[in-house]
């Protein structure tokens, strides 16, 4: 049993790099496998403050050497479940890091570490030497800690074999992880990071609703939130929802509020029509609202051409950009489209009914399969008469109007006439003289180029004129 | 923390030469007194070539990877880790210092929070070094990003032209346009000719500028340069080699 060594533990010590000449020993990295992994654990299968090496010792290491290399921590306590293995985790890069002569980088199955020969030259000669204050350090810092056990893995072969395991667990993870949404949280976080350019954004992202950017998720928020309570990103206690569907929360607004200097008191997050989020500056996709079609329309950064309501992207993002809110155009990031919140107050992907095709194919997997081929790309459209037509054809739910799959309310009621003039009057007559009375709603598509439910309305009109019966 | 010192110049002045030269002159003369951090910031030039080093994948190849871990990571990766430890994956580690190259400058999306990470974890990167040596593009477009802490030191490298040393001035107001921060504005004229060094110090006198060197024209500099021979291996007593002596007395190195 190596002797107890009194190392150099302190906060000022993360971040530490031990360079090239100062290296004893590197384990992981880019060269090597390595892993770290917490698991929450019964008490009794903790041997509390215990640590095991299993394959060669930290003495028996040549300087120089880089090595595969595992760490599994099992903790225990009353308060202790699956879900707080990855919090406990996440601590690992801090807590070691304090160690003067330890530098850990990244995490999970990325992790990097290098060992300094000051340790060496302290007298360090086992692993034990460094985990046991690691174990104290725990404690000290997540009482509701109450056992914890640690095995160090060197040896090749275990290494690769513990990994695997790793690797199952963190695959749980992911999938409790992706399967978050705004309803499981009490926090959102806020952004205000593009404000040098749009002094009015006030970005809120949610699990379901990422950032406009793209860059920033919920779990990115919470890190930056963490690590800097200064900084662009900070909390908001969700509390309850004013509209649930919308998207509209008491506390969004007051910060919406208090961000944009006043500019905006109602923010709601699902919507593109009523109180639609801010669009910064630099968001990755503007969707668009056609009221021709009664349908939405999204163009990303990269397609250079006119969408069919005749604008490229650079002109809406101008009109948009900037920290506005503007009904009827909205900045959002391409992650948002793998939200089953998408629009939802608007019929969600129901509503979508053209997208530039580089931008169809990137989200694919984040659209109901039913409606993929429902949706326009310059491919098939582009301008407002050939979107109609398009969507016409496919049976876009626009035409005959949109029950939201949020709650099956019906909130369009599909393409209508303002006016029914005589040009239109002649051309049913002379369609349903051509058919001999017998309607193929195909073909009032195809060949009149109107929606069942406009055909209709032609034929009411004959009818109050009497030139039907 | 250490010393922050940016040399900064219009291309063909040899800036790059210089840093080089700076570098090669610290690790030789000073034996290892300083852990040095050496930057290149310039997408033009070639430093690392200039030291006879492998150039490394660049931050901004790093940055780009950023952009795309969010379809990639897992979904509760600590970004600033990841990107951390990707920064020190592509730090070149050669005797004497290591080495960072910048790269490419960003895409057409937004940057924003992942440039914000890179300050977070520049400013935890120098408190390593006791000397950060950046080669700056005259442009200071990293700057204008406040990727980098505050200087101490900002030199600008120009040819011995009256049109160069008004460079400096530019230079000079363009860092205060963009609130860059240091502490002092040095000049190092390059390839100065014997015979016009005193009328080249008097006009930057007159331009209120501090020289801290002139380097004169070198034979050997040029015969490397032509072959692109790495500039550590100059001769000691390369003229313009000696000149370096005075350049880190001035910057009281």
């Amino acid at each position: 049993m190596a002797e107890e060594i009194k190392l150099d533990i302190s906060p000022m010590y993360e971040g530490e790099r031990i360079r090239k000449g100062d290296l004893w020993v590197e384990l992981g990295g880019p060269k090597a496998d390595g892993f770290e992994l917490s698991l929450a654990t019964p008490m009794d299968q903790i041997e509390d403050g215990k640590v095991t090496v299993v394959g060669p010792d930290l003495g028996e290491t040549a300087e120089g050497t880089t090595m595969p290399f595992g760490m599994v921590f099992k903790v225990g306590g009353e308060k202790i479940e699956k879900d707080l293995e990855s919090i406990i985790e996440r601590r690992n890069h801090a807590l070691l890091s304090y160690i003067s002569g330890l530098m850990h980088l990244n995490q999970r199955y990325d992790i990097w570490m290098r060992i300094g020969t000051n340790l060496k030259k302290k007298g360090v000669t086992s692993w034990t030497q460094i985990y046991k204050p690691v174990i104290d350090l725990y404690k000290a810092e997540m009482p509701f800690i109450e056992k914890m056990e640690i095995t160090i893995y060197t040896d090749p072969a275990e290494v690769k074999k513990q990994l695997a395991n790793a690797m199952a667990v963190y695959a749980a993870r992911d999938e409790r992880a992706k399967g978050l949404h705004d309803e499981d949280v009490d926090v959102f976080y806020g952004c205000t990071l593009c404000q040098a350019f749009a002094p009015t954004s006030a970005c809120v992202v949610t699990p379901d609703r990422p950032s406009l950017c793209g860059a920033i998720t919920w779990f990115d928020g919470r890190a930056a939130a963490k690590v800097d309570p200064e900084g662009p990103q900070f909390p908001i206690e969700k509390g309850t929802a004013i509209d649930a569907i919308a998207g509209e929360y008491e506390a969004i607004n007051q910060m919406a509020e208090q961000r944009s200097g006043g500019e905006y008191s109602v923010m709601k997050l699902y919507t593109f029509f009523d109180a639609p989020h801010t669009s910064c500056g630099c968001f990755e996709t503007i969707g668009f609202y056609m009221p021709e079609v009664d349908g939405i329309g999204i163009a990303d950064r990269d397609f250079k051409g006119a969408a069919p309501n005749g604008l490229p992207f650079s002109t809406m993002a101008g009109q948009t950009g900037g920290g506005k809110q503007v009904v009827g155009f909205l900045g959002m990031g391409v992650l948002y489209y793998f939200s089953p919140k998408f629009l939802q107050a608007d019929g969600g992907w129901d509503r979508i009914v053209w997208m530039s095709k580089g931008l169809k194919e990137r989200v694919k997997a984040g659209i109901p399969e039913a409606m993929f081929p429902k949706i326009a790309t310059e491919a098939d459209a582009t301008d407002i008469e050939s979107l109609k037509k398009f969507l016409l054809k496919v049976d876009h739910p626009v035409v005959n109007g949109v029950s939201r799959p949020v709650d099956g309310a019906k909130i369009t009621e599909g393409w209508k006439f303002e006016d029914i003039d005589d040009d239109m009057k002649e051309k049913v007559i002379a369609f349903i003289e051509a058919t001999g009375g017998d309607i193929d709603t195909e073909a009032v598509k195809a060949k009149l180029g109107m929606s069942e439910g406009q055909f209709m309305q032609v034929v009411e009109a004959l009818q109050a004129d009497g030139v039907l019966e | 923390m250490g010393k922050i010192i940016a040399v900064t110049g219009k291309g063909g002045t040899g800036k790059t030469a210089v840093t080089a030269m700076l570098i090669r002159h610290l690790l030789k003369e000073s034996q290892n007194k300083y852990n040095i951090l050496v930057i290149d910031a310039d997408p033009d030039a070639n430093l690392a070539d200039a030291l006879g080093v492998e150039a490394s994948k660049t931050v901004g190849d790093m940055r780009e990877f950023m952009q795309e871990s969010r379809f990639t990571a897992a979904p509760d990766t600590d970004k600033q880790r990841l990107f951390e430890s990707k920064i020190f994956e592509i730090l070149i580690e050669e005797d004497g210092y290591d080495m960072l190259i910048m790269g490419k400058p960003e895409g057409s999306g937004c940057y924003c929070f992942v440039n914000n990470l890179l300050r977070g974890i520049m400013d935890k990167t120098v408190v390593n070094y006791d000397l950060v040596l950046i080669d700056a593009a005259a442009g200071l477009e990293h700057f204008s990003r406040k990727i980098f802490p505050e200087l101490d030191d900002l030199i600008v490298v120009t040819d011995e032209s009256r049109r160069g040393l008004t460079t400096a001035e530019r230079i000079r107001d363009l860092a205060k346009e963009m609130d860059l921060k240091y502490k002092d504005l040095h000049v190092i004229v390059n390839k100065v000719t014997p015979e016009r060094r005193e009328k080249v110090l008097e006009t930057a006198i007159g331009l209120g500028l501090k020289v801290i060197g002139a380097v004169p024209f070198d034979q050997n500099l040029a015969k490397f340069d032509l072959v692109g021979d790495p500039l550590t291996g100059l001769p000691d007593d390369s003229p313009a080699i000696v000149e370096m002596k005075q350049v880190v007395k001035e910057l009281g190195l």
